[in-house]
């Protein structure tokens, strides 16, 4: 039953830390309508600005929020340059040009910096949390931990006068132009907020496994929660991602050493295609309904 | 006609000049190897200490005059771009190569032994290239990962004393590089009576915490993790997370000072296998020191010199100048079949203590598959064992057993 | 100047319905066609083996998928699993001791009864979440060739072609497998033209533009987008099989990765969706860009002029890469079948300026 309880809260640390990749996804998809397959390298990006700061002799405190400036800058400019262009396009394109960007990212950010694992030390004691029987990896709680604060920030955010304008124009782009909201400038914004999730994101993945390409990788995880929760929703984020971890830690802890493989990714993959098939707008994302 | 001209100079460029025919005093080898994919953790250093050490030969005049240059290309691990850079390096004159790629090297081992080019896949690659007789022109010419693997289980023998009743857990990436050594611990668990388990974590391995949860409850004596690049700091973290001892866990070769240094001081303990030794204080290092990196000829960062890596590239460069040498002893020009005859002629070679000495003969490619463990003592990687060939009769007839299969077609 | 056209303008039906209707286009395709069935006369080895054969073999796998996602507008983000399946039934048939042609045949029917099942969720979902759905499944079909040892090939999960015949040549010189190649990509160049003229072909095509709109006007949907992904699947599988018998040889799962699907649907859309020619160039680009870049910036670099580290030397084809990639998406969405359709146009008419057609 230990192991049960410790494959549980375990996965569920390690979902809530999928969700934090996942929360800049939502954050462009909910005002721009753009599902950012650049994320994954994205918050590899970040991983490489905060280890960057560090290693010129920041401490963590204040290496982080130099990270999240530039990379706040970094999503402005992504969207200025690249995305603003994209608007009226066929959904493919805009995939195709986050895809792009992503191979871009992935060439540009190793060749500069080094393609070598880079190592982050946010000073997190590596011991784990002992309760009973239970091990808890401490990374993951306090990652766990900021995922929740995070998102909680994000959805007050959403509360404020900038906030509302940026609900507007998620709901509607013609109609907030109509009311006076500069659309361009909510979802130039967006961009940016998904950047500084992707730091919290990029220092804490980047504390556990190291800096290098294959943070970008998170993608995939990221996007089994988004469809989970739903593509467009803050809170959604959070319940996605408690599934997807934990069915991800449970599932796997029993059945890989019968299969012979890990079943983590055959879990994940199925998690999307039953979402899809089932219920596609997630559990709380909002159903589209579609005009001839 | 400026436009006609540029476009001419554009089109040689990209199609890149092709010299046929390698002269009599420049022996070209192929380094394509992938340093933006998947084996990006450790391409960067290995290749610069292959390249140094090229350098370092030049720089003393050579092998009776001839100076060797190195083909450098990226593949990105795609066999596509493999082939064409195998084919446009063959064209170029390159009697070696080196591709450090799984899917690469498989796309291309059939052409290579057609072509009579000498591929060396040190310490990585397939397992039964080391068998001579089916594959003449592939030299894996150190351990194989078998050979890393009985190496590390005798290791653990020996420190206690015997395995019988004892528990292992291997805990391994979920590729088929990930599964190689567990026919091997098949093999030892029968022979040595020891009992063993292997948990499978999903690739890249950024997240193993249900595999360790198990791991923890199956209460091992000893842990083998089985990774690369960064999901072997996560296995060591996630290990002494779940309370298993640093001095507990053994690894396959890819454990390096990158590692330790994501790790932190926890790593202490941690032991690895080890093909060639780390550090500066061997001679030939010493040398690449003075005469490449501090005239600035360095191949890049010379902080890299001496990491584990770099020393493994060095060492493979080692052998196969070594192999030249010995296929120029009956006059030049060096071609495919002079070099294999070279690499054949290998006897007891240990790139002046920087590696076990080996010996490669038509039959095994691999030199004896010899190496040794060391352990991570918060600077360095400290050897704990001698150079020695581990159960060399089981590893052989594993590798006889399954080169037979590949010479059917399997 | 070749055209020597004032603009298109047919005076029956006959010869709109013609598939090239401008002589001079049908004489461009007969040189084009004649010089790549010459190609192993006067291709360097070199030239054939890397960049032709790969490029040929690559177009018709473009083929098969922008009959998808062109014509029929539905998206694959796993055509590489669909590839894999096709491969790995042919090597197994060949082994099972199925004669080539048939064993060409039958990996294309599996590959197009579970590349069906991909096609499941196109009945439900569109756009986005039709590019989620078939991504999900390239990981299972991956993880089930990896897991499999029966499939996958055992320890070291490489599986050699065994030497074959199609029909009476032997598939083994490189001349030989060009050819087979070759032949295919004609063969399904030929299909997709013609499909085009189809029932069927226009059917997809109101799929297409919109499926409620094309239900309506009497096309099932439900048959239309399975029959488009049954063809588009059974065309990429017998690719997988030729890709795996005349290029590769050894086969191995890494060979059709998530990547390998994502360099597909970046032939197609820099190619241009839905359009022949398109798939041609959109192949060439993507498969032979990362080549050509490399090379010239090892040119470059052996010359002294491009002083940067080799770390930063390796990465730098590929940011040449993802930015061409974002360039033509910025700059010409219709792809490289756009640029090649302008300039067509201007010397369809020239010395005049302005085309009708």
């Amino acid at each position: 039953m230990a192991y049960f309880f410790e494959l549980l809260i375990n996965g569920a640390l390690t979902g809530l830390m999928y969700a934090l990749v996942a929360l800049g996804f939502v954050l462009i998809y909910k005002s721009a309508g753009v599902p950012n397959l650049a994320q994954g390298a994205v918050v590899m990006t970040a991983g490489y600005a905060v280890w960057l700061f560090m290693s010129m002799g920041l401490p963590v405190w204040l290496a982080i929020p130099a990270a999240m400036v530039v990379m706040f800058l970094f999503g402005l400019v992504v969207e200025r340059l690249l995305l603003r262009r994209m608007v009226g396009q066929p959904i493919i394109m805009v995939v195709m040009l986050t895809l792009g960007l992503d191979i871009l990212l992935r060439g540009l950010v190793p060749g500069i910096l080094g393609s070598a694992p880079k190592s982050i030390d946010l000073g997190i004691n590596f011991a784990p949390v002992i309760i009973g029987d239970v091990f808890i990896n401490r990374t993951s709680l306090i990652g766990g931990v900021i995922a929740i604060l995070l998102v909680g920030a994000s959805l007050l955010f959403f509360r404020t006068r900038l906030g509302t304008k940026l609900r507007a124009v998620s709901d509607d782009h013609i109609s907030s132009w109509a009311v006076g909201i500069s659309v361009e400038r909510a979802i130039g914004i967006s961009w940016g907020l998904a950047g500084i999730a992707a730091v919290v994101a990029g220092a804490l993945w980047g504390s556990a496994q190291g800096v290098d390409w294959t943070l970008s990788t998170l993608l995939f995880p990221a996007i089994a929660v988004v469809i989970l929760g739903g593509i467009d929703s803050i809170p959604g984020v959070l319940v996605g991602g408690l599934l997807v971890g934990i069915l991800g830690s449970v599932v796997p802890g029993y059945l890989d050493s019968y299969v012979g493989g890990s079943t983590r990714d055959v879990v994940t993959s199925v998690i999307i295609l039953l979402t899809i098939m089932v219920r596609p707008f997630g559990i709380f994302g909002r159903e589209d309904i579609e005009r001839i | 006609m400026k436009w006609l001209r540029t476009t001419a100079l554009t089109a040689a460029l990209a199609f890149g000049s092709v010299t046929t025919a390698a002269t009599a005093d420049e022996i070209k080898i192929g380094l394509l190897q992938d340093f933006t994919a998947v084996y990006t953790f450790l391409t960067g250093e290995y290749n610069q200490g292959q390249q140094d050490y090229l350098t370092l030969i030049n720089e003393e005049g050579g092998i009776d005059g001839n100076t060797f240059t190195a083909i450098v290309r990226d593949t990105g691990n795609q066999p596509q771009r493999g082939i064409e850079a195998y084919n446009r390096a063959k064209e170029e004159g390159a009697v070696l190569f080196d591709f450090l790629s799984t899917p690469v090297s498989a796309a291309i081992l059939d052409q290579a032994d057609a072509d009579k080019r000498v591929v060396i896949t040190p310490v990585h690659g397939r397992g039964d290239a080391s068998d001579g007789t089916v594959f003449p022109y592939i030299f894996p010419m150190m351990a194989t990962y078998w050979a890393q693997a009985a190496n590390l289980i005798e290791f653990m023998k020996t420190n206690e004393g015997g395995l019988e009743g004892k528990k292992i857990a291997i805990v391994h990436i979920d590729s088929p590089f990930g599964k190689e050594p567990l026919p091997i611990l098949d093999a030892l668990a029968a022979q040595e009576k020891f009992e063993y388990k292997a948990f499978p974590y999903a690739s890249p391995g950024n997240e193993q915490s249900a595999a360790w949860s198990e791991v923890r409850r199956y209460q091992p004596d000893f842990v083998m993790i089985w990774g690369a690049g960064g999901g072997q700091a996560v296995s060591v973290k996630t290990a002494i997370q779940n309370g298993i001892k640093p001095e507990q866990i053994h690894s396959v070769i890819w454990l390096a000072e990158t590692d330790a240094a994501n790790v932190g001081p926890m790593m202490k303990g941690v032991k690895r296998f080890e093909a060639t030794a780390s550090g500066l204080d061997h001679p030939i290092i010493q040398r690449i020191q003075e005469k490449v990196i501090t005239p600035g000829k360095g191949a890049g960062d010379a902080k890299n010199v001496g990491t584990s890596y770099y020393n493994l590239g060095v060492a493979t460069m080692a052998v196969s100048v070594e192999a030249a040498r010995l296929g120029l002893e009956g006059g030049g020009p060096l071609d495919g079949d002079k070099l294999k005859a070279g690499f054949e002629k290998i006897a007891g070679y240990d790139a002046e203590g920087l590696m076990p000495a080996i010996t490669i003969t038509a039959e095994d490619h691999q030199g004896g598959g010899a190496g040794r463990v060391s352990e991570w003592d918060g600077e360095k990687w400290a050897p704990v064992s001698d150079w020695h060939a581990a159960y060399p009769e089981l590893i052989r007839k594993t590798i006889e057993d399954s080169a037979a299969k590949y010479k059917e077609g399997h | 100047m070749f055209y020597r056209l004032s603009g298109v303008y047919q005076t029956n039906y006959a010869a709109d319905r013609k598939l090239w209707k401008i002589p001079a286009d049908r004489w461009q395709v007969i040189a084009v066609l004649v010089l790549a069935l010459m190609a192993p006369l006067y291709v360097s080895p070199l030239y054939l083996g890397s960049y032709v054969l790969p490029w040929v073999i690559w177009s018709a796998a473009a083929l098969s998928l922008t009959l998808l996602m062109g014509m029929a507008g539905q998206l694959h983000f796993g055509f590489a699993a669909v590839m894999a399946i096709g491969a790995y039934s042919s090597i197994h048939l060949v082994r099972a001791g199925i004669p080539f042609e048939i064993a060409l045949i039958l990996s294309g029917v599996v590959s197009a009864v579970i590349g069906t099942l991909f096609g499941g969720a196109a009945l439900r979902v569109k756009g986005l979440y039709l590019v989620m759905a078939t991504l999900a499944m390239q990981y299972l079909v991956d993880w089930v060739v990896v897991n499999v040892p029966w499939i996958s090939g055992g320890a070291h999960a490489t599986l050699r072609t065994p030497a074959v015949n199609f029909l009476v040549m032997p598939i083994d010189s490189l001349a030989a497998r060009y050819w087979l190649a070759l032949g295919w990509a004609v063969l399904i160049t030929l299909f997709f033209l013609n499909v085009k003229r189809t029932s069927f072909g226009r059917a997809l095509v109101a799929i297409r533009d919109k499926d409620f709109a094309a239900a309506v006007i009497g096309v099932d949907p439900f048959r239309t987008k399975l029959a488009a992904f049954f063809t588009s699947s059974f065309l990429g599988g017998v690719t997988g099989a030729i890709l795996a018998f005349c290029y590769y040889r050894a086969v191995t799962p890494e060979q059709f990765g998530f990547n390998v699907s994502i360099q597909l649907v970046a032939m197609v859309l820099v190619g241009g969706l839905g359009s022949v020619i398109g798939s041609y160039l959109g192949a060439g680009f993507v498969l032979l860009a990362p080549i050509f870049l490399t090379n010239a910036i090892s040119s470059l670099a052996a010359a002294g002029w491009v002083p940067v580290s080799q770390n930063f030397l390796s990465h730098l084809p590929l940011i040449i890469y993802g930015a061409m990639i974002i360039g033509f998406l910025l700059f010409e969405p219709l792809g490289l079948a756009k640029i090649y359709d302008n300039i067509r146009k201007y010397f369809l008419v020239w010395p005049f300026r302005h085309a009708k057609s």
